[in-house]
This record gives structure tokens, sequence and C-alpha cells, in this order.
């Protein structure tokens, strides 16, 4: 699940020792001019880094705005107050709790793995809900539901009085039970640190960050979003709860309101204005926040002077009012949302620039051409012999339309098949249809012996079937090479055999020298190689080319037959590619289909369709009236 | 039997007000794709318009409009103020933005009135209740449930037989083809805050006759049960909002007298529960919307 060590994971370690040195030292700077009275104003800092970093791990990769975190958060600290405080304290408090929870007790550190263990039991559960409802009705519906998880659990605090003291009394430690030194604060933040980044930058965090840049396509490449955003949950809310716990055991009691909205708008803040998307921006924001804060009630309590020049406490006491900390947040979350959504830093890392700086010395060289490092014979373990991809008698209805009415076809394992039909024959339907996205009320397909009809998109795409879109989806915030490196890595675990090397594809796609763009700053034609390469590496039985042209300029167009007949070939592929560009169509394909409002009305070789008095009258004539038009 | 029927009365009661709350997210969400966390904020703001009102004296009935005025009036500010700046952004922005706006609304209360919880004078009917043979019902359900009916009676009017409301279904359906085909955005915009805000009004005036006293965080409870109603109903989907509160009310009415005694206090717990495994085996919410993606 995590990146191959030793090659890798150095860089994020370092990093984050960095980034931990860095911060840590800022804290303590602060605290030997102050001397005690910021003492706590660390000890809280830290923490509160830790459980940011937590958030971190699930908002920042699957990109679902969680409002939940601190319900957990709630969840983990109850369950450590419990088993950590002493019965004779829990006596006074709770007497009647339930279970016989009020003999227990542990040391604290096992109290925090009971914690973990316990509200990532409920993470697990929630979670799969989210993910489900996530995946149905977007991120906003997930993120709904984690708003209720807070909610619910603030109720649930305040009136189960047996085991949570309710909402006045509380459960508190004996006094001066707190932490004698700060060392397991230290190592709990440099553990989440670490874990955030090799998380963002592991498998599992890769394909999450693939689903929240494009969920469609993510899942047309093979990626079950689910279990990834299940993943990232599961990991996010551990470091919560520890981070809770913590916090509980600093304050020395737990109220239900110390884990209720006020904290979620403070958190959520700090993680928005250092950038949600990187671990460094998200310690950044904490350290902004915290200084921030401290800044404006030292302000309200003292007044300032600077130069000579100052103002006493008085005039400035209404604006630096308690709750109008309250406010500030929400200003500030407000302003960020506004005017720089991705927060300070977007999505820089400090490794990431350290690794650059690093490899600007030695320049990359250009790899072979893939036909030499890949021939043909690139053989994935599916027995491609007579694995023939058969579509037999779709009809899918759109309410009242009929956009597939009994279309079937063949497409032979070392075929170019082209789809060929005017706009609104149902050419992207019947992808649509044998990628899992629409179900068809009809008919059948099968790839070699294996029937697929009502299997899920990314079951599709594992099993060979891969294909790119009409209107271009690619991960937009993730490199060109990251692009096609994920759907190696996609291939590799579900798709055992030999694969084409990733810079290979990224080279023959001609798209070497922007190896390190973001795939959203592509110009039209790069994007659509990309779309291209990145599908050939999941090393597919077929690639499915939805319009692999369009927008593309003639001779763009002409030079794209040559680049999707050789990939293919490359990597040993079948192709069907669907076009209403008659000469683009007749210029890369073996055999034709011609599709007519829902059906097949003619196949055959190019020259073969093009003398079929059926097309011309149905398909040129449609066409040319449509040029006409236009 | 008796007590059954006494519980779908009780539950309908209850739902309704959830109905208007989920009706006015559905609406916002269908033009903006924005869940709106602030919609709560429209009934804190109205409150207080309470507090103040019959603190001078004056009577629920001119208070009632008046309520229902400020509801729809910061609603339009909202919208100006916050919401047209984020307009297309991505779901995470639209989704803090709102976040934004309600802690933005309930600080300033909490600094420049009172944190504490303050009481003002229910009408005197709303404890009132009538029998009909075993039952007894509420004066307050029966105007409730008559008021929304009566309510949603208008708004489906308002959608089906205006230009306004066509304008505005369309826009749900697909907004930029909707703006191709010559519907402003800015009025139908506008216009869905302002029914927002209307709905969330008249659900107001009742929330308020119950509780009988505001706090600035008031608005949290009513914006939970909105959103919540809008997301079981199935989000997108205006009908489905009306039932999600429907069945949201009956759910929480039920279960709490339902539950055994330990538990009832938890109720709240326990339905949320029950979201969760609904959401699990019906992700897509009660009443099913068909998205058309276009890929």
């Amino acid at each position: 699940m995590f990146p191959r060590p030793g090659r890798d994971v150095g860089f994020p370690i370092a990093g984050c020792a960095l980034l931990f040195a860095v911060f840590l030292a800022g804290g303590l700077i602060y605290e030997s001019f102050q001397g005690r009275a910021a003492e706590r104003l660390v000890t809280v800092m830290l923490i509160d880094a830790i459980i940011v970093l937590g958030i971190q791990i699930y908002v920042g990769n699957t990109g679902v705005l969680s409002f939940g975190h601190i319900g957990f958060g709630a969840i983990a600290g109850y369950a450590f107050a419990v088993f950590a405080i002493s019965p004779a304290e829990k006596l006074k408090r709770i007497p009647d709790a339930p279970f016989g929870l009020n003999d227990v007790l542990l040391n604290p550190a096992l109290a925090v793995a009971v914690a973990i263990g316990v509200t990532v039991v409920v993470a697990l559960v929630v979670g799969i809900g989210l993910a489900r409802s996530g995946a149905e009705s977007g991120a906003v519906a997930a993120t709904v539901i984690t708003l209720a998880l807070l909610f619910v659990t603030h109720e649930v605090a305040r009136n189960w009085p047996d085991l949570t003291g309710g909402n006045r009394a509380g459960l508190t430690f004996k006094v001066g039970a707190a932490l004698d030194s700060r060392l397991p604060i230290y190592l709990c933040l440099l553990g989440a640190l670490i874990l955030a980044r090799l998380f963002a930058q592991s498998r599992s965090g890769k394909l999450a960050a693939a689903a929240r840049e494009d969920n469609l396509a993510a899942r047309a490449m093979g990626v079950n979003p689910l279990v990834q955003q299940t993943a990232a949950l599961l990991i996010s809310v551990a470091v919560v709860s520890v981070g809770s716990s913590l916090r509980v055991y600093e304050n020395g009691s737990i109220l239900p309101d110390d884990f209720f909205f006020n904290y979620t708008l403070l958190t959520l803040a700090m993680l928005i204005v250092g950038g949600r998307n990187s671990v460094t921006g998200a310690l950044v924001g904490v350290a902004v926040m915290t200084v921030g804060r401290e800044l404006a009630r030292r302000l309200g309590q003292d007044g300032f002077e600077v130069f000579g020049l100052g103002l006493d406490a008085a005039p400035l006491d209404w604006i630096f009012r308690e709750n109008l900390q309250t406010v500030f947040l929400g200003l500030a979350m407000l302003g960020f949302m506004i005017f720089r959504s991705d927060g300070l830093l977007g999505d820089w890392e400090l490794d990431g620039w350290l690794w650059r700086l690093w490899h600007r010395r030695k320049p990359e060289e250009r790899p072979e051409p893939l036909a030499e490092v890949a021939p043909v014979g690139l053989h994935v373990e599916v027995d491609r012999e007579g694995a023939a991809l058969e579509v037999h008698d779709l009809a899918v209805d759109f309410g009242g339309f009929r956009a597939l009415d009994g279309a079937g076809l063949t497409v032979g394992p070392d075929e170019v098949v082209g789809l060929i039909g005017p706009n609104g024959a149902g050419k992207t339907t019947l992808v649509n249809v044998i990628t899992g996205i629409v179900e068809p009320s009809t008919g059948w397909f099968k790839l070699g012996e294996r029937e697929m009809i009502g299997a899920p998109s990314h079951e599709i795409a594992r099993a060979g079937l891969l294909r790119t879109f009409q209107n271009l989806r690619l991960f937009g915030a993730l490199t060109v090479r990251q692009n096609v490196e994920l759907a190696a890595r996609v291939a590799a675990q579900h798709r055992p055999g030999n694969h084409p090397p990733v810079d290979a594809l990224i080279a023959e796609a001609g798209l070497w020298h922007v190896r390190d763009r973001r795939a959203r700053e592509l110009d039209y034609g790069s994007a659509r190689r990309l779309e291209l390469a990145r599908a050939a590496a999941m090393a597919p039985a077929y690639l499915l080319l939805d319009e692999p042209t369009s927008g593309m300029s003639d001779a763009e167009s002409a030079e794209m037959i040559g680049r999707i007949r050789h990939m293919a070939a490359a990597v040993d592929a079948g192709v069907l590619v669907i076009d209403h560009d008659l000469n683009f169509i007749t210029g890369i394909s073996d055999r034709i289909y011609v599709l007519d409002q829902g059906q097949v009305i003619s196949a055959g070789t190019p020259d073969e369709v093009q003398a079929d008095p059926a097309v011309r009258a149905a398909y040129l004539g449609a066409e040319s009236d449509a040029e006409g038009r236009a | 039997m008796t007590e059954l029927a006494q519980n779908l009365i009780d539950g309908l009661g209850r739902g309704s007000i959830y109905a208007l709350l989920a009706l006015g997210v559905a609406v916002v969400f269908g033009v903006m794709h924005l869940l709106n966390f602030a919609h709560g904020e429209l009934i804190t703001v109205g409150g207080y318009v309470a507090l103040w009102t019959l603190g001078a004296g004056w009577s629920w009935y001119i208070v009632t409009p008046l309520i229902v005025l400020s509801a729809v009036l910061t609603s339009l500010a909202i919208e100006r103020v916050a919401f047209s700046r984020v307009r297309g952004s991505s779901d995470f922005t639209l989704l803090l933005t709102s976040f934004g706006v309600h802690f933005v609304i309930s600080a300033i209360f909490l600094l420049y009135v009172s944190a504490s919880v303050k009481p003002f004078d229910r009408p005197s009917w709303v404890t009132n209740t009538y029998s009909v043979g075993p039952l007894n019902i509420e004066v307050y359900d029966t105007v409730v449930i008559a008021v929304t009916v009566l309510t949603l009676i208008g708004t489906t009017l308002l959608l089906q037989r205006t230009m306004f409301g066509l304008s505005l279904r369309a826009a749900a359906a697909d907004f930029d083809t909707a703006r191709l085909m010559g519907v402003r955005s800015d009025t139908v915009i506008r216009g869905a805050f302002a029914l927002s805000g209307l709905l969330a009004g008249i659900a107001g005036v009742f929330w308020l006759m119950r509780a009988g006293s505001i706090s600035p965080s008031a608005g949290i409870t009513p914006m939970l049960k909105g959103v919540l109603a809008a997301l079981i109903g199935g989000l997108g989907s205006l009908r489905g909002a009306v039932i999600g509160g429907l069945v949201l009310g009956l759910a929480e009415v039920l279960l709490r007298s339902r539950l055994p005694d330990s538990i009832a206090s938890l109720t709240e717990g326990v339905v949320f529960l029950l979201i969760a495994l609904l959401f699990i085996f019906r992700p897509q919410g009660l009443v099913t919307v068909k998205h058309a993606v276009r890929v």
C-alpha cells in the first residue's frame, strides 16, 4: 500500500522531519521569550496540528469536505477518558456507567489504543455509507452525513450522562494527572506528519486523489473509489483519535462542547487557510491561525506599541472580545473560499520541492521507443486467443427516447474497428453500456467467455476494457506522468503480466517534453494523447476510444491515426473507435459499423461501407445537411 | 392503534416543518448546486426579530409576517454578499462558504446581543389541544399541517404555472442549457433564494412558536433537519425533499415513543444510525433523480 521503500520514501520522511523541526522550533523559541505563559499555547498548537493533519488525510486526498472528524474526535475522547480515568474519579461522576466500565482502568497508552479501536469501528460503518452516497449523489451528500455525525455525537454525549457525565459535569481526570513530558506529543505529531505524507504518496492515496479529480474517469480506469475513500477515512480517523485523546488528557477533562462546532470551525479554518491538499499546508495553517489568535488575544489584552506609536487596551477591547474569534475564523474561511480556495500553499509540498532541487542537476534521458522496449508480446495473463469483444442486441431507453435499439457488433483481438454515425445515433451510449456506466434494458456483451453485463465500471476496466472520453476526463491536478503512472499502478495490481513502461508510453504519445506539467495545463491535442497513453498503460485487451480526434485539426487528426494504431499494436490491444468524421474512421479502421437511430445499418470494410446506398442515404445525407446548416 | 394514530399526527406536524425547511434547501440546491448550511440562520434572524418586536408588546399577528419578511431579506442578502461570489465553484468551496456564512451570522448575534437563551411569549393557543374520539390533537399541529399543505400547494402552483417557476425548474434540471435558452441566471438564483427564505420563514414562525426562545446557535438544529431531510429524500428532487421531511419527522416521533426508556433520550443517535443504513442500501435517497451524465 505504501511506496516502495528506499526510492520513494526517503524524501517525504526527510521533508517531514524538517517540517517538524521548523514547526517545533518556532513554538519553542516563542516559549523561551514568553516563559511558562506560552507553554500551554505551544502544547495546544502541537495537539491541534495532529488533529488537523488527521483531517487532512481524508479531506485532502478524497476532496470530500468533512465536518464529522471532530465528532469522531469526541467518540475517541470519551472512549479514552472512560478507560483512562481511575475508578475512584469515575465513581464521582458516572456511578452508573454501563457495561461495568466503572471498574476499568487502563494506562493512558492502552486507553489511546482502545479509543482508536472504538472510533475506527464507528468510522467503518459511517464510511461505507459515506462512500456509497458520495459515489451516487456527489460529495455534497457525504458532507451532510459527516455534519449529521458531528451533531449526533454531541447529542448523544449530552444525553447519556451515565457514560459521559452529561452536559455540565463531563468527565475529569484527577487533578495533576496531565502529561509530565511533551515527548509523547512530539512523537505523535512526527508520526502523524509522516503518515499523512506517505499516505498521499501511496498507491491508495494517489487513487483517492484520482477519484477526487474525476470520479467517473477513475472508475473507468479500474479504481474503486469506495475502497480508497474508506481507507483514507480509517487512517485519518485513527490519527484524529490520537490527537483527541491527547487533547482530553491535556485539558484534564472532556465536555460535549469541547468537540463541537467551534472546534470544527477552528480545525477546518486551519486546514483551509494553509491549503487542504498539502501536508505542509496543513501545518502552515495551524501555525498561522495559532499566531493570529494569539496576536488578537494579546492586542485585546495589552494594546500595542510600535516605535512609540500605539494604542492602549481600551479602544481595542471591543474588537478583540473573546467571541470575536469566531467571527474572525468564519471570515477567514469565507475570504479564502472566495478569493483563494486552495489556501496559502495549494498542493505545494516541502519534500516535493527538495526533490526537484535535488534532481534538477541530472536531466532525465529520453526513454527508448515503445516498439523497442515493448514489442508485441506484452502478454497479460488473460488468454487473448479468440477473446473477442462481442456486443449483442443492446437496447437502452432514456425516458421515452430509445438511444440504442438492438445494436450489436464484434471486435477481434488484433482489429481496429470503427463505429460511425451521425450525432445522436447512440455511439457514446454504446460505449457507456460496455463500460458499465449505463445499464441496458436488454442485450448482453462478452469479453472472451466472460459475460460482462451488470458488472461495475471498475471491474470492467480491470477485465481489460479501457475507454477514453469524448469530453476529456483527465486528473487535472496531477502531472502528465502521474496520470499515466496511476494507470500503471492499477494495472500492476489487477492485470498481472508485463506492462508497457510508463516513460516509453509518454514519449510515444509525444508528451515527453511536458511530462511534469499538470494535465489541466495541456493544450487540447496533448490532452487527448495523454488520455490515450493513460488507457494504454492499463495494458488493455481493448481500447474504446470515444471521438479521439474531436476538436483536432485535419492534420492532427491524420497524425492521430498512426499514433493510435501504433500504440495499440505495441500494447497488443484491439481497438473500437467511435467518431462521426468519415475520413478519420475510414483512415483508421479495418472494419466499420454504421449506427443510425440506435441500430446498425451497415457493416463491412471501409470500401464496402462507403459504397452502401443505405449509408449514403442515412449517414452521409444527414452529415452533409448538418454541414450545410453550419 | 390509538397510540399509533396519535404518533402519526404528531409526526406529521413535526415532519411538515422539516418538509418546508428541506424544500427551501432543495430549491437553492437545484439552481446553484449549493447546500446551504446557513439555512438555519434565516430562522435565527427571525427569532431575534420576534424577540425584539414581541418584547415591545406587538402581537404575534403582526410579528408573524415580520419574521417571514426578515427571513426572505436575509436570504437575499446572504446571496448578494457571499454566494454570488462563488457561483460555479467546486462543491467544496460552496459548502465551506455556506458554513462560513453560518458562523459569521451566529457569531454576530453572539457578540452583539448575547450568548444566553432569551425567552419570549408564545401565542396562548400553542399548547391547547382538542379531542377527536380517543385522540388528543394539538391546535398547533393542526395549524402547522394546514399551513404546510397550503404552502406546498402555493409553491407547486408557482413552479408549475408561472414563468419564474418554469425557469427555476429548467435551471434545476440543467443550468447551462437553461441559460442558453435565455433564462436569466441572476433572476432565477435570486428568486430561488427568496423562495427559500419564504419557506424558511414560514417554518421559522412555527419553530419559534414552539421553542418560545432564541439564542445565537438556535439555527443549527433546523438547518440540520432541513439538509438531512433533503438528503434522505434525494438531493435535487423537490418532491423528494418534502417526502424526506415527512419521513424524518415521523421516524423521530415513532422512535421516541417506541424505544425503551433507557435509550429514548438517544433517539437522535438511533435516527442517525438508520439514516446511515439507508445510505448504505439506498445511496441515492428515497426519490431517485436521474442525472444525465455527459461523458
